[in-house]
């Protein structure tokens, strides 16, 4: 069994990077100005530096524009207009909810961040998202959901098709939102994720905010090489899908992203034991729960410590 | 029917030159704490002219609503500021051990305002669940715990209000309305933060889904609740029509995102309107929210407006 410590995506923001974000955008709902790609290279590295210091051996570019988390997504595609503050899930943090105004289109990189983290370090993983933007968006021009989550897709097939091309090993999918899917959409869900990860890449599901027992068996279905589940929110029952369903590869997320509590070594060590006695698994992720942007950066970087020291005791 | 603030004013431009000034380490705190009272004079005099009833400092001192309160109580520490949408963020506080009271809160910001003013005054105060759900808890085994531990802090800072002369307590809990899966920590909370405390009670909730919060609060132990409308076009009035709304209404009828001042028409027709639920001597005429974020001129102007629509109002119903 091979263990490698990562994380699930954003990272607080150097704070140099804010103050620069605050200056040239403001504190107003027009963000998203170009910002210049000489400074975002600086404030990335720092990032990806600061990663590689804690022992994290698959990054991530921080998501250091993302200014609505996920949904950023939509931001940079045709057909959306952002607009409003909405609360994303149970946390006490906002984004600028996407108004679907015309048909979706990719007519640009989406994840031009990527790009340069990719220009600076080859283990980084993009993360990109389908299902959840869609349903966290609102749809004012398709006549049914299926249509906009269709033009969606194609859309993020797209890019994940130049990931593909630039020679990226790993894709990252986040789907918070499907852990509340019905469990007929989910059987139509098969089709679309299909979609998304027939690429040469390994892709791997990111699911976290809560358990996801509601998405078994259906989501074994959906091609991820990876599939990541919440251990802080749903430790009781993600385990008990281990011992119903298995798979190869997963992503184990079971530092608190979320809290400034320091775990325990050896009680994180227990519990992982306790997860991957479950399964057969040739591939374990260990990180943290969710994005360390939820946390002050000083405590991101404790955590991503306490991640590798984790993958250190364990493998 | 009075007028009355939800809290915090536009602070000075100066004021925020010299607060900068003496982060930079240019001035002394003398010159700060100076600052502080200069402008609280300004801000009551502003308020003094547009003719508000119940005022408040403007929370000149206070930068924002929950890292202010837990730097002067025991048991929280803050590591460093989190983001909350696009480029605002806020320092985070963190619960690492037992909260206990060790500072005053506000009891030094009334008396001040108290000795420059003949006003009556309402004190603000973020609530103990609103604290909590925007804090890191890494000592309660659970949030309800650490609610009613900030609660009973709460409820000392509250006694000590009274004892000095505060005779209008308003909790500040916008969190309330995110989680009303928690209702009942939230009431719960609010007993023990009013147990013993002689005087009027008042609760402020802004942003957020009323209606999942009905008719819940309807039990919590405060006399007035506080909420915004024309945010949302006064169409939440009938909330509180449909559930025989009783306790005394604080009326948000001020827009405090929008920098266009209503006029004394509109204000009218607003106060009007909630009259068709409460009666006078139950109404609070107030903006949505703290006028913080807007210029100052435009925040004056629409105090200004508030007043002269309540006054009108009040002279047609034969209350002067």
């Amino acid at each position: 069994m091979r263990v490698i410590s990562t994380v699930v995506g954003n990272y607080p923001r150097p704070e140099w990077f804010r103050d620069y974000l605050r200056k040239i955008e403001g504190l107003q709902k027009d963000l998203d100005v170009e910002v210049d790609r000489e400074v975002l290279k600086k404030a990335i590295s720092e990032v990806v530096e600061e990663q590689k210091r804690a022992g994290i051996e698959l990054l991530t570019d921080g998501q250091l524009t993302w200014h609505d988390f996920l949904l950023t997504i939509a931001s940079r595609l045709e057909g959306f207009e952002m607009n409003g503050l909405v609360r994303y899930f149970d946390n006490n943090l906002y984004y600028r909810i996407p108004i679907v105004k015309g048909k979706i289109k990719r007519t640009k990189r989406i994840l031009y961040d990527f790009e340069i983290a990719f220009e600076i370090e080859k283990n980084v993983k993009p993360v990109l998202s389908c299902y959840t933007i869609a349903k966290l968006s609102k749809n004012e021009f398709y006549s049914k959901f299926d249509e906009f989550l269709w033009d969606l897709c194609d859309a993020i097939r797209e890019e994940i098709e130049e990931l593909e091309g630039m020679g990226v090993e790993f894709i990252q999918i986040d789907e918070p939102s499907l852990l509340y899917a019905e469990k007929d959409e989910l059987k139509n869900l098969e089709d679309v994720f299909k979609e998304l990860t027939s690429t040469k890449a390994k892709t791997v599901l990111m699911t976290y905010f809560d358990s996801a027992e509601r998405i078994f068996p259906e989501v074994l279905d959906f091609g991820f090489d990876v599939i990541g589940l919440d251990f802080v929110e749903g430790y009781e029952e993600n385990t008990r899908v281990l011992e119903e369903y298995s798979f190869e590869r997963i992503n184990v997320g079971l530092i608190d992203g979320r809290n400034t509590k320091m775990e325990d070594l050896n009680d994180l060590k227990r519990k992982f034991e306790e997860i991957v006695s479950r399964g057969e698994f040739k591939e374990v992720f260990i990180s943290p729960n969710t994005g360390l942007e939820f946390l002050p950066r000083v405590k991101a970087f404790e955590k991503m410590r306490i991640v590798s020291k984790l993958k250190e005791v364990v493998s | 029917m009075k007028t009355t603030v939800v809290g915090s004013y536009p602070k000075p431009k100066w004021l925020l030159k010299t607060i900068k000034l003496h982060r930079d380490g240019r001035i002394d705190d003398r010159v700060m704490d100076e600052a502080y009272k200069d402008a609280v004079k300004a801000v009551v005099k502003d308020h003094e002219i547009a003719g508000v009833d119940i005022i408040w400092d403007g929370e000149m001192r206070r930068e924002e609503m929950t890292s202010y309160f837990a730097e002067r109580i025991e048991g929280f520490v803050i590591y460093g500021e989190v983001r909350v949408w696009g480029n605002a963020y806020y320092p985070k506080p963190s619960i690492v051990g037992e909260l206990r009271y060790r500072d005053e809160l506000a009891v030094r910001d009334f008396l001040f305002l108290k000795s420059v003013t003949e006003k009556e005054i309402k004190v603000p105060i973020t609530g103990a669940y609103t604290i909590v759900d925007w804090s890191f808890n890494e000592y309660y085994p659970t949030k309800e715990e650490a609610v009613y531990a900030l609660a009973e802090v709460l409820n000392r800072e509250f006694k000590e209000l009274v004892k000095v002369g505060a005779n209008y307590i308003q909790i500040d809990e916008p969190a309330i309305p995110t989680h009303p899966e928690e209702i009942e920590i939230a009431k719960n909370a609010v007993e023990i933060m009013v147990k013993g405390v002689k005087a009027y009670i008042g609760m402020h909730m802004c942003y957020g889904n009323y209606r999942a919060i009905f008719p819940d609060i309807l039990d919590f132990k405060v006399d007035q609740f506080d909420f915004e409308f024309a945010n949302r076009n006064f169409e939440d009035l009938e909330i509180l029509r449909e559930y025989d709304y009783d306790k005394d209404l604080g009326f948000g009828c001020i827009d405090v995102h929008s920098k266009r001042v209503e006029t004394v028409e509109e204000v009218k027709r607003a106060i009007h309107m909630a009259l068709e639920v409460v009666e006078p001597d139950q109404l609070y005429v107030d903006p949505d929210c703290g006028l913080k974020l807007l210029p100052r001129d435009v925040a004056f102007e629409k105090l200004r407006v508030m007043v002269k629509a309540t006054n009108e109002v009040r002279s047609e119903l034969g209350l002067e």
